[in-house]
């Protein structure tokens, strides 16, 4: 466990932002922290990158209190970019790099292997204000990789980027998950990490709502639901399966149903074999991580009342 | 240290690299010089500003006709009118104004009719010349005469100074002394508030690009701020030894091409500055250089980087702790207004401490941090007993040491604050929150 998080409790004036949370994350693993805006993620990322303090509880880095100089072991990439405007790419990244404690020479070094990963070399000598957002969201991804930390915390980190950018990003940070770093993302778009995660945890309203990793949640959220395209007869509820839902395009029909409790699969695909329809796709269809979370902050609520 | 040290380097790199410091450093005193020049061109030489009127006078005394100078703007010429004729003269003739004269019994009424209403400068003018004509009238009325008048109120008295110091005298020169008073006092004015208005915006820049967040988490809230507050007062003290430097530099040329002017300029003098003039005529440009070799120029230059400094980190870290505390520059005005006032009031008062430089208003206010670093560079060149030097150093080091804690609790919290402008209130509890 590179992260330890215990009974973390945070209170502002008016309101509590976080509400006892304990967490856990592996080392060498992406982290998922999810949440919709205003659940309290930024707060815990701040009290992880001892911007603030906790009222109380306590926080673990590699198994030891989290002291000031594991900030050097961490690189942050807030969700509102900062960079100063009127500052060279370059004088910008070198620092950066020397507040986390890189001497100047090493930090040269190790910007030159950025400066070709994402050919920037055309841009060290520009202003920060003369770049485009996209060029200003890869020098703030390199300041924050640069001093090569263990744990890499990026609030929001696609936002901005178009797609070709934005998959440069992807094999970057799978790159530094190879290279043994541990990544949290935090996101109010859960679909966009969805793929990349491997542990997750939910946190709606100041709570933690849900944590696990990806195929233990979505088995615990499934609903017995299938995906299936066919072409025929269209599919009507009875004793094997209930259906959800059934749109045609193109004589194609696409139709979610849901299994009969008693009923295992392979009997209702020899049910559906059996109705004398083509059938052209079939798979189980998991909750997106949007429905799991609406699903659990429901759970919540009714355990709450 | 080493991360204040960075931030400090990189404040004074940003700064001093770009284009528009150097422009700035050499022209800022250009501009002043020329700013200041064309105010003392115009003052001294009024009627540039003015057209040439004509003012049609209808004396019904006779007291007056043929009696009144023409100014170099103002012709005066005489011609009996009415109320109604004066009317259309105004309306046709390119005549500014009909000047009437009546008398009432003993007592004279003088009524000036123009077609707007007429500046300071002209009817100041006009009454001098009138005043001037019945002074004259009343003087021969007694039987003096008038040269001998002049003669009288030509007597000039000037007293030469002398201060009486350990090794015995100085030769003083108030007027050279305040001069040196106001342009030290002035500069540490000014470079409190440009410099102390840059930490400001510095701060704003950060805390709404966020940058604040990127970096806060590897240094201290306190090391930020005062590695940006020293890191521009270096670009304040480069700018102000850059000026030193120009000044030494051109002070040899200029100086001769200003002794070649003052042999010319008897002739330039206008009717107003012949006094004055006269008197500078005597003390003369070789005096007045000669005066002003006559200060400490070690202790004055000392105590102003001193003062310089100290002023500075009093007023810049408040003007840090406005800058963390809002959002945007449009929010600092409520809270700039407590701490550029005292600045304002000691360059204001300035003129009654140079009056009474040892009073005991002047004391007090050299020892308050606020007005300190203003007040005592106006007093310095009059001279000021070492115990009370010493005294105010002090205070002015209470004095930041004190701002500078101030500053970075409300810094320290506000610099990660978002959203509604705190209150006053707020700000106080600010000061006492734990982390």
């Amino acid at each position: 466990m590179i992260l330890q998080i215990e009974n973390v409790h945070k209170s502002y004036q008016n309101h509590v932002a976080l509400k006892n949370i304990n967490l856990e994350i592996e080392k060498g693993s992406i982290f998922g922290l999810l949440g919709p805006n205003g659940a309290g993620k930024t707060s815990l990322i701040r009290i992880l990158t001892s911007i603030t303090e906790s009222d109380s509880g306590t926080i673990l880095f590699n198994g030891i209190p989290l002291s000031s100089n594991d900030i050097y072991k961490m690189g942050y990439l807030p969700e509102e970019r900062g960079l100063y405007k009127k500052m060279t790419v370059k004088d910008q990244l070198l620092y950066f790099a020397e507040l986390k404690g890189l001497s100047n020479s090493i930090a040269k070094q190790k910007l030159k292997y950025w400066i070709d990963k994402f050919e920037i070399r055309n841009w060290l000598d520009k202003k920060v204000e003369e770049l485009s957002k996209g060029m200003q969201q890869k020098v703030q991804f390199i300041a924050t990789v640069l001093h090569e930390p263990e744990l890499i915390i990026l609030d929001e980190p696609f936002s901005g980027f178009d797609p070709i950018n934005a998959q440069l990003l992807v094999d970057e940070i799978l790159q530094l998950k190879q290279n043994g770093s541990t990544i949290i993302f935090s996101t109010h778009r859960m679909d966009s990490v969805e793929l990349l995660c491997d542990n997750f945890a939910l946190i709606n309203q100041s709570e933690l709502v849900l944590k696990g990793d990806l195929k233990s949640i979505k088995q615990q959220f499934k609903k017995n639901q299938f995906q299936i395209t066919y072409t025929g007869e269209t599919l009507q509820s009875d004793e094997f399966l209930k259906v959800e839902s059934d749109t045609n395009s193109d004589g194609i029909n696409n139709s979610i149903i849901s299994l009969v409790q008693t009923k295992t699969n392979n009997e209702l695909l020899m049910h559906l074999l059996n109705k004398g329809i083509s059938i052209h796709t079939f798979g189980e269809k998991l909750p997106s991580m949007e429905e799991i979370f609406i699903m659990a902050v429901q759970q919540k609520h009714i355990q709450h009342a | 240290m080493h991360k204040i040290w960075l931030i400090c380097k990189r404040e004074y790199l940003t700064r001093v690299k770009k284009k528009s410091f150097l422009v700035m450093t050499l022209l800022s005193p250009l501009l002043i010089v020329l700013f200041y020049g064309i105010i003392f061109y115009f003052s001294f030489n009024r009627d540039l500003a003015e057209e040439k009127k004509i003012i049609l006078v209808s004396d019904a005394t006779g007291l007056f006709s043929g009696k009144l100078e023409n100014t170099k703007t103002i012709t005066f010429s005489f011609e009996q009118l009415t109320d109604p004729l004066a009317k259309n003269l105004l309306k046709a003739e390119n005549a500014y104004g009909v000047l009437f004269i009546n008398q009432k019994d003993s007592i004279i009424n003088y009524d000036l009719l123009a077609n707007e209403q007429p500046g300071l400068n002209t009817l100041s003018a006009i009454e001098e010349k009138l005043e001037n004509v019945v002074k004259s009238n009343k003087l021969a009325a007694k039987g003096i005469d008038k040269t001998v008048l002049k003669e009288i109120n030509d007597t000039h008295v000037n007293v030469s100074t002398r201060k009486n110091t350990e090794d015995g005298y100085e030769k003083g020169n108030s007027g050279v002394t305040t001069m040196i008073g106001f342009l030290g006092a002035f500069l540490i004015y000014f470079f409190i508030f440009l410099y102390g208005v840059q930490v400001m915006k510095g701060v704003i820049e950060e805390k709404t690009n966020r940058i604040v967040e990127v970096i806060i988490s590897s240094v201290k809230p306190f090391q930020l701020m005062m590695g940006k507050i020293t890191g521009i007062a270096l670009v304040g003290l480069t700018q102000f030894i850059i000026w030193v430097a120009l000044v030494l530099l051109l002070s040899g040329p200029v100086s001769s091409l200003v002794m070649n002017l003052q042999h010319v300029e008897p002739s330039a003098i206008t009717a107003n500055g012949q006094e004055t003039l006269s008197q500078a005529k005597e003390i003369g440009a070789a005096g007045i250089l000669s005066e002003l070799g006559n200060f400490n120029y070690v202790l004055i230059i000392g105590l102003f980087i001193f003062y310089f400094i100290g002023g500075y980190l009093f007023y810049g870290a408040l003007f840090a702790a406005v800058g963390s505390a809002v959002d945007n520059e449009t929010d600092t005005q409520q809270f700039m207004m407590p701490i550029t006032l005292p600045l304002i009031f000691s360059i204001a008062i300035a003129q009654s401490i140079i009056n009474a430089p040892n009073s005991s208003l002047s004391v007090w206010l050299s020892m308050i941090p606020f007005s300190s670093p203003v007040i005592m560079m106006v007093r310095l060149p009059f001279g000021i007993p070492t115990s009370e030097i010493i005294a105010s150093m002090l205070c002015m080091i209470i004095g930041f040491v004190g701002t500078v804690w101030f500053a970075g609790r409300i810094y320290r919290i506000g610099i990660l604050t978002y959203g509604k402008k705190p209150t006053y209130k707020e700000l106080f509890k600010w000061l006492f929150r734990k982390n």
